[in-house]
């Protein structure tokens, strides 16, 4: 909402000056109307004279040019002018003289056109930069002095434009009126302040009541409507004040009829709507919903189909009007109008905004009826602003006139309780402070049967006053409660804590004092939630792995979640939750954290050849399997989640890893599933490795390579339980980002939910002895896994027999270290070697290379025979 | 003495001139002295002499190993002095550019919703999180935000297409959005909870904004405190202490009065500069303050909606973004370094 300070200030009626535009500024910021731009308007145009035209000569040397004698009030100076629209002898214009700037910054100096010196410049309205109009120069009216200063005749020429930002809350305050008695509030409650409201005339008109002119057909949707004809009307342009004035507020004059309408709706904020009544079938309205299929060409133009839920104005036959949204085109006032009617009316917001949105129609009236406008005094007070204006700018005579009512708002009645308000804001307003910020709003206050009245109301305040303002006793200063009155202009004030709002936003919330209401030490223990602190502990251990967080968008483009809609671990596409009005094409709520990271990888590795290692930790969505059904549910929405809940997707958080080791280097996936150990051991779990049933053929995940993957698992009470899976991102997945053909990615997701609880872990007996150790060099198929073979050799030296009291294992922590997975020379296809180091002690002695040997080789023994039965061709080197 | 002894004697120390490492007088040590050392080979030349000339040749024969191995002694000090000595002559550069462990970093937005819990968690609040796609009775509803209110204006929202649900009753039926703000946290708080609630909700929100200062995601954190006698005051209060602990100093809380549809009354609050401490700086535009976010008395209506009895409880709440917090904090010139991932943006931030 853009405000003339000149304008605004011109509605306060004050004892002293006017705050200049930056303390007014301060004052509605403070109120909670915040200022969010000034621009300050007529630098240098109060040089700017009237100046009358004396004669008038073609220039001897150019056509196109008038040599113009003018007189300043002084002096008759001549001046060329270049404009076709010179008025004759005796009009007047606007003369820059010499030495002037313009508000362009064209300063004013003597010149010479073609031998005749021109001691200034007629001005138009764009050199002024008080109109749109660079056409030709400005003409103005003939009861302009020569030798005034043009800007203490036309208000708003020399002005500073705010710009609030207005809250849907307060719809008054889209219209000075509104914004001014805001102000008034503020100054008049202020510790000797006095300042009232000073309204526009707007004498009441004698027509007659006319009640066929106006009926409402809807009572539901407008509450009131007043309907005035007016004759006689001479539609032309508006006068200079008006104008400029409009223009300010970056609104462009039409005719005087139009500006008048606008002008009425900057001032109180109300939407009025003229029709040329001639074209009215009847010469009436009648305010009625849509019929079926009936359609209606708007002032824009355009042909629109009614839905039946649309609210029009219609005459006697057709809707002229798409009610409170935009006039009709056919009854629209155009040139030769005389005949008019004139609404001005209050429309039910609900039913606005849903027609507004339906025709995509954000007008400046569906903006304030879709808010609330003024049911009351208000209403009635601009339509009788602009009959005013009409009668003095357009010469119309109000002939008829006609209220119908429909349902309107009831002016809530509001028991305010100022021990309440106190208690609310942690700071008593004083009484007479509070009773002045109500009347200043309007706001009529009955304190316990003393009503507001007038000039006896401080007596009366002070009656209840029965303790010194000062002390913050609550009890005895307040009494129990007034009974309060919401004016009409104000909706958004329903209860008590509408009302407590305005005595903050008056008093100034500098004044409320920073104080615990409970001792800090009297509060409970406080928590964070488990799975929040769950996740933190991942990350902190996968940025110790040296893995660097990223967060990415939770939604993405369909197409890279079919990668792995397929997959039995994935969310397949009727189980995707779908964004109805999706921006960047990102339409579906992910179902896999890998989009991001890739996105993310393929976004680094365009830039630098540095290794890329990520995570991220993020929720994934989808909706469950098969049908939900809500067996069961309490109708309506009892207190609870339940109702809610059970319509919603499930969301689970994932931790998603990827590893690339810079370049075209290959990741390696042992520093993959090291930083997963390492992560979850921050949980207290140990990690597990396992094939499960995945085999190449029939590989855990399709989109993780089908010879590189692994199933992560964690011990648990009832035995291991997967968390996640790990392995090389599938070559078709690599291919898809658009990455180099063969690069090799490592990934691995965890589910944060899967992670049971883990133990607290339990000293385990520092080793007080050395180990003895022995390596093993083990030929084996490349398809058989390390973690079989370290199982087959626990396992073995598990079942057998240990002699003695304290006999020799392997040692307990750190039993067999894999050193070295070789293939090739020497190695028969197809096969590797692995190299391992098994460490054997006793616990309270040293054990001596006599016990280990045969120990040992039974163990090798043993183990490779149980491996045989997977992969025959086992065997020690 | 024999001259054979006198001759070894000669030969090792002119041998132990050239020896300048332990590992050559140990060798030397072994030439001479070892078991099959050459002086060690002489004394079994004792037996072949005449018994009268073989007591002297033993106390001329241990003298010159003592003498060896005195000798012997002697050079090893002083090898070892001079090792100390040329060890002290080394220098290091330390200057070098650090070698540092591979570790990684936490995303610094991790960071600051961290150390907002942190804060907040000391303060004696506890964090509570909710749903990312939320039903219109929580994220709207329940707030004052009713279908035909303007402020649905105010959060442009992305929609979620419903799931079928079966037997479900028309007016049961929820249209479903991402939340636009992490207030639904509130009301499933508060529907859940019986008073006195004091929490933090952090957590993703998401509104159809996308240009160079707002991302469609963004991450919002939510406090909200209800029990009896909890005033205006006491939020003022409270976010104090919030500066005391997050920025390490007491910073002014300043309130302006504005609007949400759920608190009444609202306001929106600025806090000193925490990087001029109020002075003012190009930071906080030379006004000494920041503006940070929302906040107010929690509605009557909406406890009401939430089946807390309004009368009886009173409370605050408030609201901000951790991700202008987060740019501010570490003065991050572009709101999309923070979601493309480029670990060379990542690594400026070591936590
Ligand atoms: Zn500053």
């Amino acid at each position: 909402m853009l405000i003339s300070h000149q304008w605004l200030c011109s509605l306060l009626d004050l004892d002293g000056p006017a705050p200049d535009a930056d303390a007014l500024a301060t004052i509605l910021t403070g109120l909670g109307l915040e200022v969010e731009a000034m621009h300050r308007h007529g630098a240098g145009v109060e040089a700017i004279l009237v100046a009358e035209i004396r004669g008038k000569a073609p220039h001897p040397q150019a056509g196109k040019l008038t040599v113009v004698e003018l007189f300043d009030g002084e002096r008759t100076l001549s001046v060329c002018c270049g404009a076709s629209n010179l008025p004759p002898v005796g009009g007047k214009v606007a003369l820059a003289p010499i030495g002037a700037r313009l508000p362009g910054g064209l300063e004013i100096a003597p010149r010479e056109l073609r031998g005749v010196a021109s001691q200034g410049m007629i001005c138009s309205e764009t050199e002024l930069e008080i109109g749109v109009d660079g056409d030709g120069i400005l003409i103005l009216p003939d009861e302009f002095p020569a030798g005034a200063r043009l800007h203490t005749l036309v208000p708003g020429m020399v002005d500073t434009v705010l710009e609030l930002g207005v809250t849907p809350n307060r719809p008054d305050a889209l219209g000075h009126i509104g914004v001014a008695r805001d102000v008034v509030a503020y100054l008049s409650s202020r510790p000797g302040g006095r300042a009232a409201l000073k309204l526009p005339p707007a004498p009441a008109v004698m027509a007659p009541q006319d009640p066929q002119l106006v009926s409402i057909a809807a009572p539901d949707r407008c509450g009131r409507y007043l309907g005035y004809a007016i004759s006689g009307v001479k539609v032309g342009p508006s006068p200079l004040w008006l104008r400029v004035r409009l223009h300010r507020l970056g609104l462009r004059p039409i005719s005087n009829l139009v500006d008048i309408t606008n002008l009425v709706l900057m001032e109180f904020g109300q939407p009025l709507h003229a029709f040329d009544r001639s074209k009215l079938a009847e010469g009436r309205v009648v305010v009625r919903r849509a019929h079926h299929e009936e359609g209606l060409r708007t002032l824009d133009g355009t042909d629109r189909a009614l839905a039946q839920d649309d609210l029009v104005i219609a005459d006697a036959d057709d809707a002229q009007a798409l009610a409170g949204v935009m006039g009709g085109a056919a009854s629209a006032v155009s040139a030769g109008t005389t005949e008019l009617l004139l609404e001005a009316a209050w429309f039910a917001p609900p039913g606005i905004r849903v027609s507004a949105r339906r025709h995509a129609l954000a007008t400046d009236a569906s903006y304030r009826y879709e808010r609330g406008v003024d049911h009351g005094a208000g209403l009635e007070r601009a339509a009788l602003r602009a009959l005013a204006l009409i009668a003095e700018l357009a010469h119309g005579r109000c002939i008829a006139q006609a209220e119908a009512l429909g349902a309107r708002p009831p002016r809530p009645v509001i028991d305010l309780r100022p021990a309440r308000a106190e208690a609310l804001l942690g700071v008593a307003v004083p009484t007479l402070e509070a009773l002045a910020i109500f009347r200043g709003l309007e706001i009529e206050v009955d304190v316990d049967g003393l009503s507001d009245r007038g000039p006896t109301e401080r007596d009366a305040a002070e009656t209840i006053l029965l303790a010194d303002p000062e002390t913050p006793n609550r009890s005895p200063r307040w009494s129990p409660s007034w009974r309060c009155v919401a004016p009409t202009h104000r909706p958004d004030l329903q209860r008590e804590a509408d009302l407590i709002d305005e005595l903050m936003r008056h008093h100034g919330l500098d004044h409320v004092p920073a104080r615990f209401c409970v001792p800090r030490e009297a509060r409970p223990a406080a928590s964070a939630d488990a799975m929040s602190v769950r996740g933190d502990l991942l990350s902190d251990g996968l940025r110790e792995a040296g893995l660097q967080e990223i967060v990415s968008l939770a939604f993405v483009a369909e197409e890279k979640l079919l990668h792995f809609s397929d997959s039995h671990d994935g969310v397949p596409e009727d189980r995707f939750v779908r964004v109805a009005n999706p921006m960047r094409g990102a339409g579906v709520m992910r179902t896999k954290l890998v989009p991001g990271l890739l996105d993310a990888l393929v976004h680094n590795t365009a830039r630098h050849g540095r290794p890329v290692r990520l995570f991220e930790l993020g929720r994934v969505y989808a909706w469950p399997r098969g049908q939900v059904d809500p067996v069961g549910f309490p109708a309506g929405f009892p207190v609870g989640t339940r109702a809610v809940d059970v319509q919603l997707p499930h969301e689970r958080t994932l931790a998603g890893l990827l590893l690339h080791a810079g370049g075209r280097a290959h990741a390696d996936p042992r520093v993959l599933t090291g930083a997963v150990a390492h992560a979850i051991g921050r949980l207290g779990h140990r990690l597990h490795l396992s094939h499960g049933t995945g085999t190449h053929a029939a590989p855990t995940v399709s989109w993780l390579h089908p010879g590189a993957q692994i199933r992560l698992a964690v011990a648990s009470v009832s035995g291991p339980v997967d968390i996640g899976v790990a392995g090389e991102l599938h070559p078709e997945l690599i291919a898809a980002w658009g990455l180099p053909d063969g690069l090799r990615v490592a990934y691995a997701e965890i589910d944060l939910a899967a992670l049971p609880t883990a133990a607290v872990a339990k000293a385990r007996e520092i080793p007080r002895f050395p180990a003895t150790s022995r390596d093993l060099s083990l030929e084996i198929p490349i398809t058989l896994p390390a973690a079989a073979v370290l199982t087959a050799l626990r396992s073995a030296a598990a079942v057998l027999p240990a002699p003695g009291e304290d006999p020799v294992r392997l040692q307990a922590g750190e039993d067999i270290e894999l050193l070295e997975d070789y293939r090739g020379a020497g190695v028969p296809e197809g096969h590797r070697a692995l190299l391992l180091r098994l460490h054997y002690a006793a616990a309270g002695r040293s054990v001596t290379d006599a016990e280990v040997s045969p120990l040992h080789a039974a163990i090798v023994e043993q183990a490779c025979l149980a491996l045989r039965a997977r992969a025959p061709s086992v065997r020690p080197r | 003495m024999s001259p054979l002894l006198a001759a070894q004697i000669q030969q090792f120390h002119a041998a132990l001139a050239s020896v300048t490492s332990e590992e050559a007088l140990y060798e030397l040590q072994v030439a001479y002295l070892g078991k099959k050392g050459s002086v060690t080979a002489l004394k079994g030349e004792m037996g072949k002499l005449p018994p009268a000339e073989r007591k002297d040749f033993g106390a001329a024969w241990n003298r010159t190993r003592d003498e060896i191995e005195a000798a012997l002694e002697r050079h090893r000090d002083v090898l070892k002095a001079r090792a100390r000595d040329l060890d002290l002559a080394r220098v290091v550069d330390l200057s070098m550019p650090p070698l540092r462990p591979p570790v990684g970093s936490l995303h610094p937005l991790t960071q600051t919703r961290r150390r907002l819990s942190e804060t907040f968690i000391r303060l004696g609040f506890d964090v509570a999180v909710g749903p990312h796609v939320e039903g219109e009775q929580f994220n709207f509803d329940d707030l004052n935000i009713g279908k035909d209110h303007p402020a649905r204006d105010m959060a442009d929202t992305f929609f979620v297409e419903p799931a079928a649900i079966r037997g479900l009753a028309p007016g049961d039926v929820q249209e479903l959005v991402l939340r636009t703000h992490t207030s639904p946290v509130q009301i499933r708080t508060m529907r859940t909870r019986k008073p006195p609630i004091r929490i933090i909700a952090p957590g993703t929100t998401f509104r159809r904004d996308d240009d160079a200062t707002h991302s469609p995601m963004f991450h919002q954190i939510e406090g909200l405190y209800i029990d009896e006698g909890v005033s205006l005051a006491d939020l003022k209060a409270t976010l104090m202490a919030f500066t005391e602990d997050f920025f390490g100093q007491r910073l002014a809380v300043r309130f302006r009065p504005s609007f949400f549809p759920f608190v009444e009354p609202g306001a929106e609050f600025d806090l000193g500069c925490p990087f001029c401490s109020g002075r003012g700086c190009n930071l906080c535009k030379h006004t000494g303050y920041i503006e940070i976010g929302g906040c107010g008395m929690v509605h009557p209506g909406v406890l009401e909606h939430c089946g807390i009895d309004s009368e009886r409880y009173t409370g605050w709440a408030f609201g901000f973004g951790i991700d202008r917090m987060t740019m501010m904090l570490h003065q991050i010139p572009h709101l999309r370094l923070m979601f493309e991932g480029d670990t060379r943006f990542l690594e400026q931030f070591p936590c």
